[in-house]
């Protein structure tokens, strides 16, 4: 059995006004998983997402990374290990350059200035905004912040990657250059956790969804498990995608056959399509 | 009487005319920040030094206040830019000038003297830096008219009044209104002090300075009275957990 | 394929808001809330790529001689100086400079005023006007100083505007902390400018989803529209401020903010012409004294 990069056992968290904002989540988390976080607002996602990074402190219960549990001393440990790219990114960006908002993540590990510059140089080509270091945040567009942010997290390069909600607030074009990163880092082994409203995209992207309601997560297993469970979908307010009604109504009507192969995009259907009708 | 006088005197009063003239066109009233190059290096020198304890004095109060609660960091630099930007902006006018808030009376109440005077220092270095309004070498002058002694004027009505149960909406209103005019009194005398009159000395030339800019500055002041009580107002009714937050600033509204 | 894109519908962008801005400062004035032309012009300066610590204190010594000599031949040649660096150097249009250098005007004019003429209930001046009460009076020499004054205070305000017009507040900034200026004050400017643009943004938000619901309609309705719009903007703020340390915690900030900072080089050229210049300032203010 592989050990869990990071283990959360029983997290309670509350915000002070009573209710609990995290009411007892526990869940195991390993290497290179990609998984959508998935639940209404204010469900819980974004303070389980805090507390995995060490930001928030737990009321009860503890997070171990790789086998550590962590403490107060060890918690530097834990943030450089699990980044976060924050919904919003003007609340994020600090910096007044592009270079020095990049660099401020392993400024902040202590790492020597020409590792700095080399990881700035690394995280900005990778995201494809070299040409940006010099520039100012203000006369960014969106799409451009978002990469700027997504470039902070890869400087720290940090094992496990929370994205919270990215693709809120993007054009496609943006909306599709995300997910061509989501591919790229999940190549290189990378573990990450994205919380989304997008139904579709967890359907098509994730390998493993967690549902958040009211502070607790009341399922946890396939996109394919989870989006076909009725009873989830209603308790947490969910949508099918689109992709899943579609293939089940083709089957129904019995135009296609029921292969248990299930289509996560159009690109997807067409494979099957072309598939079927070929031994047709 | 001499003819050659009467000339004289038609030609001054064309000068006058052409200049009330070119007032019409430029109405852009900003908060008095003297310019670079008003005043001479000495007085640039001896208005920074003057500043000093203030500056040292606020610098203290905000490192104690930073080392029990870290997090206020980021509140502080929010509460700058908020005043930098406050002061920015155009302001209504009757006359469809353009005009601007100071908001050190606000800051000074939200926020108490103490932080205001450094906030006030980089607020002013960006205005000259990001707005060319005032500068380098006046900056010390200016800190002191505006991030000193204006706050300092504004926070003591705000807190006298209190003190004497006065409407509150109404402390406010003078607090803001009469700290701006306080900026504008010291401003003058500054310029006075730099440039005595040769007939009646600084007295005179103070007054001077006063005339000069009493027609944008005193119905500055008074709008600035106004929009500040209209803002304590909307705070009031939707942000007191926010103005709880606050408190830890040496609180002012509570 | 993507990313050029991206990079063509950046420029885009870049160059409609030079246009903009531009445009709005053919007129004399000056911006409300839509940012600072100032900082973005910075931005664009071909100077920009000068070490930074050079340019403030060049422009610092620059303005310093200028007022200190107090001397219209080095006004003049400060002015003329600076206007060739900003302009021909820096590549900023004419337009725009002038629009800038004219941001002070009204102070300017009237300080200039209430230094040159003074006031007495006897006709000693050169130049006497009857007020009813007492005379307003000027000289010939009260005049030349007026004359002399302004030349000096445009002198400063285009060695001043020469570094603002060329290095963004963030280099300013590292060139402070180089200069020892206390760490919470460097922090808190870093910050500050950071926040600036944020908030600008907010409010432009505000103000015009308020504008479009007649906010702005008269007086009194602008009056109560504007105090509103900036109470608002308040607690965004206060939020925003929350957000932002939990942003830098996040990424491991412990109580220090430290940026990285780009090296320009210093080409001995640049040392050379700008020590040059300094010592014709003072030779010139010494031979015309």
């Amino acid at each position: 059995m592989r050990e869990p990069i990071l283990k959360v056992n029983n997290l309670h968290y509350s915000y002070g006004n009573g209710n609990p904002a995290l009411d007892g989540i526990s869940v195991d988390i390993y290497k290179g998983e990609k998984i959508a976080v998935i639940g209404s607002n204010g469900s819980g996602k974004s303070t389980f997402f805090l507390n995995a990074n060490g930001v928030l402190k737990a009321d009860h219960g503890e997070i171990s990374y790789q086998g550590t549990v962590i403490n107060k001393k060890n918690l530097r440990e834990l943030r450089k290990n699990i980044g976060i790219v924050f919904q919003e990114a003007d609340n994020q960006i600090i910096a007044s350059t592009v270079m020095a908002e990049v660099g401020f993540g392993p400024m902040n590990l202590k790492l020597p200035k020409e590792e700095v510059i080399e990881r700035v140089e690394e995280a900005l080509s990778y995201m494809n905004i070299l040409d940006f270091k010099d520039r100012p945040p203000h006369y960014l567009s969106g799409g451009e912040k978002k990469r700027v942010t997504i470039a902070d997290v890869i400087a720290m390069k940090s094992e496990v990657i929370i994205f919270d909600e990215p693709t809120a607030a993007l054009d496609p074009l943006n909306a599709q250059m995300l997910e061509e990163v989501l591919v790229k880092l999940g190549e290189e082994g990378k573990t990450m956790l994205i919380s989304t409203h997008d139904v579709d995209f967890a359907y098509r992207w994730a390998e493993r969804a967690i549902v958040f309601d009211q502070g607790k997560i009341i399922a946890d297993g396939t996109p394919l498990d989870i989006f076909k469970n009725t009873g989830i979908l209603e308790q947490a307010n969910l949508k099918r995608p689109a992709m899943l009604d579609v293939y089940e109504m083709l089957v129904e009507k019995k135009m296609v056959a029921d292969t248990k192969d299930y289509p996560t995009s159009p690109q997807d259907l067409k494979v099957l399509l072309e598939k079927q009708f070929k031994f047709a | 009487m001499n003819t050659s006088l009467n000339i004289r005197e038609k030609r001054f009063i064309a000068v006058v005319a052409a200049i009330a003239l070119v007032f019409g066109f430029t109405p852009v009233a900003n908060a008095m920040h003297i310019m670079e190059g008003y005043l001479p290096v000495g007085f640039c020198i001896a208005w920074g030094v003057i500043c000093i304890p203030f500056l040292i004095a606020g610098y203290m109060s905000m490192k104690k206040t930073l080392k029990e609660n870290p997090k206020t960091i980021t509140l502080l630099a929010m509460a700058g830019a908020y005043v930098f930007v406050l002061s920015s902006l155009k302001i209504p006018s009757v006359t469809g000038s353009c005009s601007h808030m100071t908001g050190t009376g606000l800051g000074a109440i939200l926020f108490g003297p103490a932080p205001i005077s450094i906030l006030g220092l980089i607020v002013l270095v960006f205005q000259s830096t990001l707005l060319a309004h005032g500068g380098v070498t006046t900056l010390g002058a200016n800190t002191f008219s505006m991030a000193v002694a204006g706050p300092f004027a504004a926070y003591g009505i705000y807190k006298l009044g209190l003190k004497l149960k006065i409407n509150k909406h109404v402390v406010v209103f003078l607090a803001a209104a009469l700290g701006d005019f306080f900026t504008y009194l010291i401003t003058s005398f500054q310029l006075a002090l730099a440039y005595p009159s040769e007939a009646g000395g600084v007295a005179a030339s103070s007054i001077k300075f006063l005339a000069v800019f009493a027609p944008t500055q005193i119905p500055l002041a008074i709008i600035e009275g106004i929009l500040t009580v209209v803002i304590i107002i909307g705070l009031e009714t939707y942000a007191q957990p926010e103005l709880n937050d606050l408190g830890y600033l040496t609180g002012g509204v509570r | 394929m993507e990313n050029s894109l991206g990079k063509s519908i950046n420029f885009i962008r870049t160059s409609e808001k030079a246009e903009h801005q531009v445009t709005h400062h053919h007129k004399i004035g000056h911006k409300h809330g839509e940012g600072s032309a100032i900082d973005f012009y910075a931005y664009a300066s071909k100077l920009r790529c000068w070490n930074p610590t050079f340019k403030v204190v060049f422009s610092f010594l620059t303005l310093l001689l200028c007022i200190g000599l107090n001397n219209p031949f080095v006004s003049i040649a400060v002015i003329i100086g600076m206007a060739y660096l900003t302009v021909l150097k820096g590549g900023l249009s004419l337009a725009a400079y002038i629009s800038v250098l004219m941001i002070p005007i009204t102070f300017i004019i009237m300080g200039t005023i209430a230094i040159g003429v003074d006031f007495s209930s006897q006709p000693i001046g050169q130049f006497n006007l009857f007020l009813g009460f007492g005379y307003l009076f000027t000289s010939v020499d009260k005049l030349q100083e007026m004359a002399f004054l302004m030349l000096k205070v445009f002198g400063a305000i285009s060695a001043m505007i020469m570094m603002t017009l060329s290095t963004p507040s963030s280099e300013i900034i590292g060139v402070l902390r180089k200069a020892h200026v206390p760490k919470l004050i460097i922090e808190l400017m870093n910050l500050i400018y950071r926040y600036i643009f944020i908030l600008m943004d907010v409010f432009n938000n505000m103000r015009n989803s308020a504008d479009s619901r007649q906010g702005y309609c008269d007086f009194k309705t602008s009056c109560t529209t504007f105090g509103s719009v900036a109470s608002n903007l308040l607690v965004v703020s206060l939020k925003k401020a929350n957000a932002y340390y939990t942003a830098m915690e996040a990424r491991g900030y412990e109580g220090d903010l430290i940026f990285l900072e780009d090296e320009k080089k210093m080409p001995m050229r640049h040392l050379v012409i700008g020590a040059a210049f300094i010592i014709f300032l003072i030779i010139l203010g010494i031979m015309t004294h």
